[in-house]
């Protein structure tokens, strides 16, 4: 779906109790389409391969993008959010398929290293099954220059999970946010590497920015996609007067 | 309960059909089956080991086999060498302190110190190739457009890397087979 200028958004059906029950946990994609040479297209957060109620997840999103006319193997480059497989899961397979290059936040490939090793009983314990991934690049902190005009910050919001990033793009007044916050609520900070304290920061951060379209991880049960200075405003207030009491 | 029962009457038959068995074999054979289940147990023992149990529970284990003891240990201690990760010298630390009581400390310290060769020969090739890896993945990054302060490239999975990391790892792995055998040869 074509959300504003080569923006595009692929979101995970979840509005309704409904479609949360049958189509199961996925995360919401967002692609800049042509935004680097040879008219490769960013993809931000895959989403997984297959997920728990075996719904085909990349199939659903390759369908999508192919009725915009969009390629899979026109990506180019992979931003994962952060390194929980309901978000990166897919990117192995994409990568194949298109000969993407592979990111993710410095700090989360720390926690994809312990999910390998002490912390992966634990973490299967939670219904984390983590795919492979094999990072290309890591971002932190600063500034993404894609193509010839496009520039993106690149936000560090730990909290949901330690290495956590954020995109940000001033010119659209566009932020990705994973998990940071959904439409009245928040991510989860009971995940190992997850910090109510960080989190609330991050939130209270990136409340400061200048943002027209805050797209989300998820639509549990809300929309995916909050528009409009005052509607993201507002779900802030929400959100500090509802959720952080409980964090 | 009835099915506990089972599993006793079921351990208890396997138990008299070796025994029956036991009777038509020649010597070699019962020798074979007799080291088969002493493996088994040193097999357990380093599994268990490997799991938390107390070097002291070890040997307490070992004190109902008697003569069969020092068998014991070495299938004990091969299969504890075997789980040694030459890129994981911390985890190793364990197994080493098992290999100090059966083996002794040189055979420990020259396990120990060729982790730490390992260890330190693998850091320097890092910093050798790390400058010239990183440069080559700016370019390959730049001609595909992307740039940037918030990038670090990502070069511990490059194939020029893994290549160099293998080498090393293979070499090393070598001279810590050598001193494996020369723990079974205990």
């Amino acid at each position: 779906m074509k959300l504003v200028g080569d923006f595009y958004a692929y979101l995970w059906p979840g509005v309704t109790m409904q479609e949360m029950m049958r189509y199961g946990n996925n995360c919401n994609s967002y692609l800049v389409a042509n935004a680097l040479p040879k008219s490769k297209h960013i993809l931000v957060d895959p989403g997984q391969v297959v997920n728990e109620t075996r719904q085909k997840c990349l199939d659903r999103l390759i369908s999508e993008m192919k009725k915009d006319g969009l390629k899979i193997e026109d990506v180019g480059l992979i931003i994962n959010t952060h390194a929980h497989p309901d978000h990166y899961g897919a990117s192995e397979e994409i990568r194949k398929m298109s000969g993407a290059q592979v990111a993710i936040g410095k700090e989360e490939n720390e926690f994809l290293k312990l999910a390998s090793g002490e912390m992966s009983q634990a973490l299967k314990s939670m219904g984390f099954e983590m795919p492979e991934i094999h990072p290309d690049l890591y971002l932190s902190e600063g500034e993404l220059r894609l193509g010839k005009d496009l520039v993106a910050q690149i936000i560090l919001i730990p909290g949901h999970s330690d290495g956590h990033i954020g995109i940000y793009w001033p010119k659209e007044k566009i932020f990705m946010g994973g998990d940071l916050v959904f439409d009245g609520s928040t991510g989860r900070v009971d995940i190992p590497g997850g910090s109510a304290e960080a989190l609330k920061a991050s939130i209270e951060r990136i409340a400061k920015l200048d943002i027209e379209y805050l797209l989300t991880g998820h639509q549990y049960s809300s929309p995916g996609i909050i528009k409009g200075k005052e509607q993201i405003k507002h779900n802030f207030e929400i959100i500090r007067r509802e959720i952080f009491p409980y964090l | 309960m009835a099915e506990d029962n089972e599993k006793v009457k079921s351990a208890l038959e396997i138990a008299l059909e070796k025994a029956q068995k036991l009777g038509g074999m020649s010597s070699d054979e019962k020798q074979k089956l007799k080291d088969e289940n002493l493996e088994s147990v040193g097999l357990a023992l380093s599994k268990r080991y490997l799991k938390g149990l107390p070097v002291r529970d070890v040997e307490i284990e070992l004190g109902k086999y008697k003569e069969d003891q020092k068998t014991i240990v070495t299938y004990l201690l091969s299969y504890l060498a075997n789980e040694i990760d030459m890129g994981d010298p911390d985890g190793a630390e364990r197994i080493l302190e098992a290999i100090n009581h059966f083996a002794g400390a040189p055979a420990a310290e020259k396990i120990g110190s060729l982790l730490n060769e390992y260890r330190s020969a693998t850091e320097k090739a890092w910093q050798k190739n790390q400058q010239t890896l990183e440069a080559a993945k700016w370019r390959e990054l730049a001609r595909l457009g992307i740039s940037g302060s918030a990038i670090k490239p990502a070069i511990e999975g490059s194939p020029e890397w893994v290549e160099a990391r293998q080498q090393l790892h293979s070499d090393y792995q070598k001279r810590l087979e050598g001193i494996k055998s020369s723990l079974q040869a205990l």
